[in-house]
């Protein structure tokens, strides 16, 4: 039994399976769904540290090393990405059981859920362009309902926006995918990468320059970001976690780095072109971060600025750039759910989440004020909690490149985000008390849990760097990245 | 495991054990805490008495002590326990003792972690996890210490940042992570930079100008024993440490690096003193003071030579010893009269007498009154900068200034302080008279008012050749073989016998003119004779520096903050912040010639 469609196929089976039985039972539902994404996160956890896999879809194996059917490939990428989609989605479903009992209908919000970390785990494992825009657009028109899930004014203007600039985005994915199509005859990322080989032509650069504005738009860096910052704080907050956790990194980011690394290769322009846009991002959010005065709105413009640290790394190009970049993904993943989920905790237990009406729920919700503390603090980068070290390698991989300014940089938006942070933590737990502070009690008990394991992750974390994880789980996604155009060759076994 | 992990992580555990304690069990986490810091204190004497220790885990030598670290480590065991006591008695019946206790054991822990790491990243872990425990002790002052924790953390932990950035840039340049690595020439840019990025987090840490405002907005809020504990003693033992591990060791300084840590060095005591002059709040001052102080221990340090090398580092210890037990003296009467304001204080000297007495020695210590430790540390760092004189160049007496002005103004300050508080009349209140503070509180204030006489009169047989030399002459090219003629022509044996003898003559004169009787008569000022309800509070005194042309207008921009590092970058901030924010108006067409502006730009760079 092959393990690598499932991936695809458990999730998007449950989102169909799930309204049917689940209509009138909400319990039944929040089982169905936490079973599947608990299965998930283990096959996830069961395939690290594997060799690179391909699955060839009906059997369809290439024919003289030339591809002729769709191909799943799970390599050392693959796999980080997979683990970092079930691990956030398990955790957030577990959330869910108790925070989506105000809204309706739980099957259906299970549904387009599951639907969404389908079309994910499929963005992560495809090996065809074409596939990829399918999967992209499965994630995405998911991420469009649930993000107009409360059905209310607001919801519905974040979600329109988002489908307008979403759609643009896959309209320039598409038409990148089209022009490489008639280009190169192929759609398959291995057989493309052979093609054009690092041999570019004028068009080959038009290409790119699409699907660096595509997937920058989907992973929402500077200028591309407008989006972002309505359609995030608009979700409940289990999607907004989802949505700046792990989907804008899938769709947007591995999208972009597969794309430019593996089937383009990566060149001193694009690279520098990738540190410019991560620098701006990481610039920009942080600064608009800082005059927020909603706190989930404070928190997605902070994802602008530390998705501009990952394509920093990325756009580093060496080993350390790149691992440092996916260490910083995964742990990005970790406290921004996590902060999603406390500012969750925090409308469900005052209903607002404006800072002039919050202030002093630390006696209050002790348990949502450790956890972001925590989450803060690791997104802040104090040791020994996980931020720390990612930004630590980003650094160090950028004195190594000899990329100084852009170390200044990234040091200097340490800076800004940890008082960003701090005056977060000031006007929503600490400081004087708000009006919305005497009404407030501590969250369910599905909140909670799911709460502390992700500030336990945020702790802990920082020992993937330790040497036996960082062979089996960040060198490999890294080499992948890295050895760039051998990626055609280890898939199509060449 | 050995005796430096045992110093290091029993701390740590049982800070996170006491965070788990029901509060049920009373008195259990004070307990703990009073222990694990006696234990903690035990092991760092046993290191200190080991001289020199190595030790390594995973195939790295992580930690190292050697004769500079090994007596920092000795006084932070020594502070951790010294102050848990005082807080026993400062910190009972208050909120959030759960928090405190746990905050200190993590702080003692990773202050002792600090100063013991020899890999450069595990030394960046504990410093900037120090800043983390720094904020949730202040933190536990309330809500109205909130805005003073943050700029606490801004401050410090920002500075981390650029720590890391430094490391970043030291260990690519020389593929190592050791701390004690051969010295790096500052001549390139580029290291250069990593040395000013070093300084800055040992700057911040310590209090030095310009990242000192932290100190006094946290003085204000903050458990008073907090502040006693860090800004007054441990941040200046770590600070001063980073400051003299890098520029004797890390880095080789080149005159031009060296005269800029001068500069901060005689800018920050004058600065922070005209400051402490004019403040109304007893723990402002001493804050201020605290600033002041620093720059004492940076000029020693940057002078680079032997004798004010040996009197920063001197001054370190001593600036910890005064100034913790000043801290603690403002602590005993907040306890007692619920205030500092020194406007409504005064008269205390007959309730209070121990507070009276350790705080009389412990100013007259840092206002460098022979025969106390002060005095001795101060006069080093001036031979120190004499001797640099000799190098040639007139900048040193510049330096010299300083020091010495600085050293005047301190001691007119605390003038003011000990009228104000301990002498004069007390306002009549409500709620009986004040009772002098219990055992548990008495007891740190004169075991550090006695090292302030003890590290004064015995200088050279106890702190000096028990640990300040043996530092210096762990530094190869600083070492001296003669170290007879180290003090100058300064004899404190002889000195104190003379003081003592001129206070006894003193004494007599006063007590034989009490024989015949003095004659007494009611106060007279300008005609009007004086109720005795009329106070002489003492915050006037210096009232007439800061109405000077020049100092008027500089009192007042600094009192509006324009000076302040913080302030300066949250209006730069939010310059950016506010056009950032306005460009984002909600238009969706807008956003959309966003899209369409980044792809052609995009397209024309690639395409170009």
């Amino acid at each position: 039994m092959q393990i690598i469609p499932l991936f695809v196929a458990i999730p998007l089976g449950a989102a169909f399976f799930i309204p049917m039985v689940g209509r009138k039972n909400p319990r039944l539902s929040d089982t169905l769904a936490n079973i599947t994404t608990l299965a998930l996160f283990l096959m996830a956890l069961s395939v690290i540290g594997k060799a690179t896999q391909v699955y060839w879809m009906g059997g369809w194996v290439p024919r003289l090393g030339i591809p002729v059917g769709i191909n799943l490939v799970l390599d050392g990428v693959s796999i980080f990405m997979l683990v970092t989609i079930t691990l956030i989605s398990f955790l957030v479903t577990i959330y869910s059981i108790h925070y989506m009992d105000k809204f309706t209908s739980k099957a259906r919000f299970y549904s387009l859920f599951l639907l969404m970390v389908a079309g994910m785990n499929g963005v992560a494992l495809t090996g065809d362009l074409f596939n990829l825009y399918v999967f992209l657009e499965i994630t995405s028109i998911a991420s469009y309902a649930l993000v107009a899930f409360g059905g209310q004014h607001e919801e519905l203007e974040a979600s329109f926006k988002y489908v307008v600039l979403g759609c643009v985005a896959s309209t320039l994915v598409l038409l990148g995918i089209a022009i490489t199509y008639a280009m190169t005859g192929s759609l398959n990322m291995a057989q493309v990468s052979t093609i054009i080989g690092g041999n570019f032509k004028p068009i080959h650069l038009f290409t790119m320059a699409l699907f660096i504005s595509g997937f920058g738009l989907k992973a929402a860096l500077v200028p591309f970001h407008a989006w972002l910052p309505d359609a995030h704080p608009s979700a409940p907050a289990p999607i907004s976690a989802m949505l700046s956790g792990v989907v804008i990194k899938t769709i947007g980011i591995y999208a972009l780095v597969r794309v430019m690394l593996n089937v383009f290769g990566m060149t001193p322009l694009t690279s520098y072109i990738l540190l410019v846009l991560g620098t701006i991002s990481m610039v920009v959010g942080v600064l608009l971060c800082m005059g927020q005065d909603d706190i989930k709105r404070f928190l997605a413009y902070s994802s602008i600025s530390q998705i501009g640290y990952i394509v920093l790394g990325f756009g580093l190009g060496t080993r350390l750039g790149i691992a440092a970049a996916l260490f910083h993904l995964i742990n990005h993943a970790v406290f921004k759910s996590l902060l999603f989920l406390n500012s969750g905790a925090v409308e469900y237990a005052t209903g607002t989440r404006d800072f002039s009406k919050l202030g002093g729920l630390k006696d209050k919700m002790p348990v949502t004020t450790t956890t972001a503390v925590i989450g803060s603090m690791s997104i802040a980068g104090v040791p020994p909690l996980s931020g720390f070290w990612s930004k630590l390698f980003i650094i160090v991989a950028c004195v190594q490149a000899e990329r100084y300014g852009f170390a200044a940089w990234a040091a200097g938006v340490s800076v800004l985000t940890l008082a960003a942070y701090l005056r977060m933590l000031k006007r929503t737990f600490y400081g004087q008390p708000g009006e919305a502070q005497p009404a407030a009690r501590e969250v369910p008990m599905s909140m909670k849990l799911s709460m502390v394991a992700l500030a336990a992750l945020c702790v802990v974390m920082g020992m993937l760097w330790m040497p036996h994880a960082q062979r089996t789980f960040l060198i490999p996604a890294a080499r992948v990245l890295q050895e760039g155009l051998t990626y055609a060759s280890s898939v199509l076994g060449m | 495991m050995d005796l430096v992990g045992y110093t290091i992580l029993i701390p740590l555990a049982a800070g996170a054990i006491v965070r788990l304690v029901p509060d049920a069990f009373k008195g259990l986490k004070e307990g703990i805490a009073l222990v694990v810091s006696a234990l903690t204190f035990y092991f760092t004497i046993a290191l200190f008495r080991e001289g020199f220790v190595e030790s390594g885990y995973f195939g790295k030598m992580l930690f190292r002590m050697d004769t500079l670290s090994s007596f920092v480590l000795l006084f932070i065991g020594f502070f951790g326990l010294v102050m848990v006591l005082y807080s026993l008695g400062f910190m009972r019946g208050k909120g959030n003792l759960k928090e405190y206790y746990s905050y200190w054991l993590l702080t003692l822990g990773g202050a002792c972690g600090a100063v013991l790491a020899n890999d450069m990243i595990l030394f960046v872990t504990f410093w900037g996890f120090l800043g983390f425990t720094l904020y949730m002790l202040v933190m536990t002052g309330g809500p109205k210490a909130a805005g003073a924790a943050k700029k606490t953390m801004v401050i410090v932990g920002g500075t981390d940042a650029l720590l890391v950035l430094a490391v970043a840039i030291v260990w690519v340049m020389t593929g190592s992570t050791s701390l004690t690595q051969e010295s790096i020439p500052t001549v390139t840019g580029l290291s250069a930079f990593a040395f000013i990025l070093f300084a800055c987090a040992a700057f911040a840490k310590a209090g030095a100008m310009p990242f000192h405002s932290w100190i006094p907005d946290a003085a204000e809020h903050a458990p008073t024993s907090v502040v006693a504990y860090l800004p007054a003693s441990v941040d200046k033992l770590l600070g001063i440490y980073l400051l003299a591990r890098i520029s004797l060791y890390l880095f080789n300084l080149t005159p031009g690096m060296q005269l800029l840590v001068l500069i901060v060095g005689a800018f920050t005591i004058i600065a922070a003193v005209m400051m402490a002059l004019v403040q109304h709040d007893l723990k402002r001052l001493l804050s201020y003071h605290a600033v002041s102080q620093v720059g004492y221990m940076v000029l020693g340090v940057a002078t680079l030579n032997p004798i004010g090398v040996a009197g920063g580092l001197f001054h370190m210890v001593n600036h910890a010893i005064y100034k913790g037990c000043l801290f603690l003296c403002a602590g005993s009467v907040e306890k007692e009269e619920g205030t500092t304001d020194l406007d409504s204080l005064g008269g205390l000297a007959r309730y209070m007498p121990i507070t009276f007495v350790t705080c009389l020695l412990a100013a007259l210590a840092i206002s460098g009154i022979p025969p106390l430790n002060g005095f001795v540390s101060k006069w080093m760092v001036y031979q120190g900068i004499i001797e640099m004189g000799r190098g040639g160049g007139y900048l040193w007496v510049l330096w010299l200034v300083a020091a010495m002005f600085g050293s005047a103004l301190t001691l007119a300050s605390f003038m003011k302080v000990l009228h104000a508080v301990f002498l004069g009349i007390r306002e009549r209140k409500a709620g009986g008279d004040p009772k002098e503070v219990g055992l548990a509180m008495a007891i740190p204030m004169i075991v550090l008012a006695t090292l302030c006489l003890a590290f004064g009169i015995f200088a050279f047989s106890i702190p000096l050749s028990g640990f300040i030399l043996p530092a210096i002459n762990g530094i190869s090219w600083l070492s001296v073989p003669d170290v007879s003629q180290w003090l100058g022509w300064w004899s404190p044996g002889m000195a104190t016998l003379f003081i003592v003898a001129g206070v006894g003559i003193g004494l007599i004169i006063y007590l034989a003119g009490r024989l015949k009787g003095t004659r007494t008569s009611s106060m007279y000022v300008g005609g009007e004779i004086l109720e005795p309800e009329v106070r002489v509070t003492g915050t006037d005194f210096y009232t007439t520096v800061s109405d000077m042309g020049f100092f008027s207008t500089m009192y007042r921009w600094a009192e509006a903050r324009t000076f302040d590092t913080y302030d300066i970058g949250r209006s730069i901030s939010f310059y950016f912040i506010k056009g950032f924010r306005a460009a984002h108006t909600g238009i969706l067409p807008e956003y959309l010639t966003w899209t369409l502006a980044g792809l052609l730009v995009l397209v024309l760079i690639l395409l170009r």
